[in-house]
């Protein structure tokens, strides 16, 4: 479905504004393409339902649908469900990500994060939907 | 009137008559024959010494009963009264015709009296002495029986005067036992009176303790409005319910007690899921699984505290705290329980304010912070840009204190946690001896810094811990980074694993040189915000919350934290963790 030439598309959704540039930008060094920013979880689900991106990044806590929600929403879409989720938590970490393994997630990350490493796992994430096609 | 009766009574008393009643018929006797002698020709006096002897005799022995009516002898010392008048009567007979005299029957006047006491010697006394009065005119006028008849009778008088003392003396010691027995159940039918008295004085006085006990514990029950105390029998039936049970579920005691079943107060769903938890074995015969399930420690002789939802009479819930005991009687026999409920609608509602903001600072503060430390890190690292040394160095301040920030909200957000009954451990093997030396190595550059000696011992140990990793590492490191504070420069910390001796629990002991804690704080150690004396006086930076999260998770881990300090010397220490072989 997407060429090789093709930048990976991401989904990156945070109640934050100034995460969101963050995550933006973490994206962008990875080399991907961000299809779509949203600001709660229900704009998360309606970008992704419409853009069939190569990768979701979710806050946890956001108002609204939780990135939780829209993580289990997408692994119960036998369409969506083969796109990689990676979830970001402020929350005190344990609980949240198993949470998170629960609802599906493909990868965690607690915040504070290093914007570095966060680019890291997008590339990582990204590449293995990419062999996976 | 009355006391002459008394009197008279005392005198003829049948169990000790006086000597001087005993003595009356024999004297009447006496005085009778004196009388008739002296007025009747047909008697007259054949010896007058004889007969003027007779009634000295006489008088002297009515003297010696008076005495010893007013002066009580032995029974014995008694007896010189008959034995007296038994002299009186021979004299009498001698001075009145000897042998033949008429007077002779009187001697078994006396004889009765000496018969009649205690032991068969008497018998003999009383024979000896007939036989003296019987052969006494023969005696005294020096004359023998001059017929056949005379000798018979000197021989058979006294025999059946014997004879006749043994009857009487025989009758007299069944009279005796008779009497004593008599006496004897007398004495117990009194003893019997007394106790009964004294038993129902005792009952009296029990049943006003009891009055007083129960208007005690009537008082103590209505006192009690904040809680609800409620009594049941065996089967759940109300059978106490108290001011505070009655203003906390809206029932008059009146339209509960003897009509109301604990388990109407009760969410029957969670009677059930109460049931299920407590897993009565497959067979087992539960009655009423919701009223045991309540009860089911209570039971067993354990009080237990649970939380359940009552409803109140007007139908609306609200959560209780309800500790229940047995209701035992004075044999140890169970008789019901007591419920002691507590309104919990507030702590509940303060424990979800609580978790509510351990949610929001740490969201609203991480969130923040990320940004922060995200953002100054994209600006060290842009490419297109480079930042001169000076701005460099500026960063790593901001980015170091960010930390420190972020730090500190962790730590306030664990003891919140930790405080509001725990938090989430994520257990795996843990190995103990990588946790010490990975401990010392992220220490070493900050013990280098302070010019700290730093040294790690048992760190080869294959002893494995099961524990979070993570939390270990915090606890670990916690203490570590505390001795290279406190510890001035040219000291040294010490890293210890010491593997336990048998089943015991493996011991970390982190000891230091440093400026040690006074004796007198060592116990408010591991209280929130709490800093030593010490601490604030040689500056050493800390809000006091690393220790009381140190001691959390080596508690959470089944474990101990000790400490001993001597101020100037040193600190050590001891964290305490079970572990098992690798």
């Amino acid at each position: 479905m997407t060429s090789p030439t093709r930048l990976p598309r991401v989904v990156i959704a945070d109640d934050d504004a100034d995460m969101r540039m963050l995550v933006g930008i973490a994206v962008r060094k990875a080399g991907c393409e961000l299809a779509a920013v949203a600001s709660d979880g229900e704009e998360a689900w309606r970008a992704i339902t419409e853009q069939h991106p190569d990768l979701i990044v979710l806050d946890v806590s956001m108002p609204g649908m939780s990135g939780l929600e829209v993580c289990r929403l997408v692994k119960n879409d036998p369409t969506l469900s083969d796109i990689p989720v990676l979830l970001l938590s402020a929350g005190v970490s344990g609980p949240s990500r198993d949470a998170g393994v629960a609802a599906g997630a493909d990868d965690f990350m607690p915040k504070p994060f290093s914007p570095r490493l966060l680019a890291e796992k997008i590339i990582t994430l990204s590449a293995g939907r990419n062999r996976a096609e | 009137m009355k006391s002459l009766f008394a009197k008279i009574g005392a005198l003829i008393s049948v169990n000790q008559p006086s000597p001087l009643l005993k003595h009356v018929p024999t004297v009447i006797a006496l005085v009778v024959a004196v009388l008739v002698t002296l007025f009747e020709q047909n008697v007259p006096v054949t010896q007058p010494v004889a007969f003027v002897g007779s009634i000295l005799v006489g008088t002297f022995s009515v003297v010696l009963a008076y005495a010893f009516g007013r002066r009580p002898v032995s029974r014995e010392w008694a007896t010189a009264v008959p034995l007296a008048a038994l002299l009186a009567i021979a004299l009498l007979r001698v001075g009145t015709g000897g042998a033949s005299s008429l007077f002779s029957s009187l001697i078994i006047l006396p004889v009765i009296w000496i018969a009649a006491e205690e032991g068969r010697r008497w018998i003999a006394v009383a024979g000896l002495g007939t036989a003296v009065a019987v052969m006494m005119p023969f005696m005294m006028l020096g004359e023998v029986p001059d017929s056949q008849t005379e000798w018979v009778r000197g021989i058979i008088a006294p025999f059946v005067f014997t004879v006749v003392a043994a009857v009487i003396n025989e009758m007299s010691r069944q009279n005796r036992v008779q009497f004593a027995s008599i006496h004897a159940l007398a004495e117990e039918r009194e003893r019997s009176l007394t106790d009964a008295h004294e038993q129902s004085d005792r009952l009296h006085l029990s049943g006003l303790e009891l009055r007083k006990a129960n208007e005690l514990s009537g008082s103590v029950l209505d006192a009690v409005t904040v809680q609800a105390i409620i009594g049941t029998d065996l089967r759940g039936m109300i059978t106490v319910w108290n001011p505070g049970a009655a203003a906390m579920l809206g029932r008059s005691a009146d339209d509960t007690i003897g009509r109301t079943s604990i388990l109407d107060l009760h969410r029957e769903d969670e009677l059930e899921s109460r049931s299920r938890e407590l897993n009565y074995p497959p067979g087992a015969t539960v009655l009423n699984p919701g009223f045991s399930a309540l009860v089911e420690s209570a039971r067993l002789g354990i009080g237990e505290i649970h939380d359940w939802t009552y409803r109140r009479s007007d139908g609306s819930e609200f959560p209780v705290e309800v500790a229940v005991t047995p209701r035992i009687d004075t044999t140890g026999a169970s008789t019901g329980y007591i419920f002691v409920a507590t309104d919990i609608t507030d702590s509940v509602e303060v424990s979800r304010l609580k978790d509510e903001f351990v949610g929001l600072v740490s969201h609203e503060l991480r969130t923040p912070l990320s940004s922060i430390l995200g953002y100054l890190e994209l600006m060290k690292d842009e490419d297109g840009a480079p930042l001169s040394a000076t701005q460099q160095l500026y960063l790593g301040v901001a980015e170091r204190n960010a930390h420190r920030l972020l730090g500190l909200v962790g730590d306030l957000l664990f003891t919140a946690q930790a405080g509001s009954g725990g938090f989430p451990l994520t257990v795996g093997d843990v190995a103990a001896g990588e946790l010490v030396t990975s401990a010392v190595d992220s220490a070493r550059p900050m013990a280098e810094a302070a010019g700290v000696r730093l040294t790690a011992q048992g760190a080869s140990s294959p002893l494995v811990i099961s524990g979070d990793r993570g939390r270990l590492g915090q606890a670990v490191d916690n203490l570590v980074s505390n001795a290279i504070k406190f510890t001035p420069r040219g000291g040294t910390v010490r890293v210890g694993l010491v593997e336990p001796s048998g089943r015991g629990p493996l011991e970390i002991t982190i000891s230091d040189t440093g400026i040690g804690i006074p004796a007198a704080e060592l116990d408010q150690l591991f209280t929130r915000f709490f800093r030593a004396t010490t601490a604030t006086a040689n500056a050493v930076p800390g809000v006091g919350l690393g220790l009381v999260i140190t001691k959390a998770i080596v508690q959470a881990h089944g474990g101990e934290l000790d400490v001993a300090s001597v101020e100037g010397d040193g600190t050590v220490f001891t964290m305490r963790l079970p572990s098992t072989p690798a």
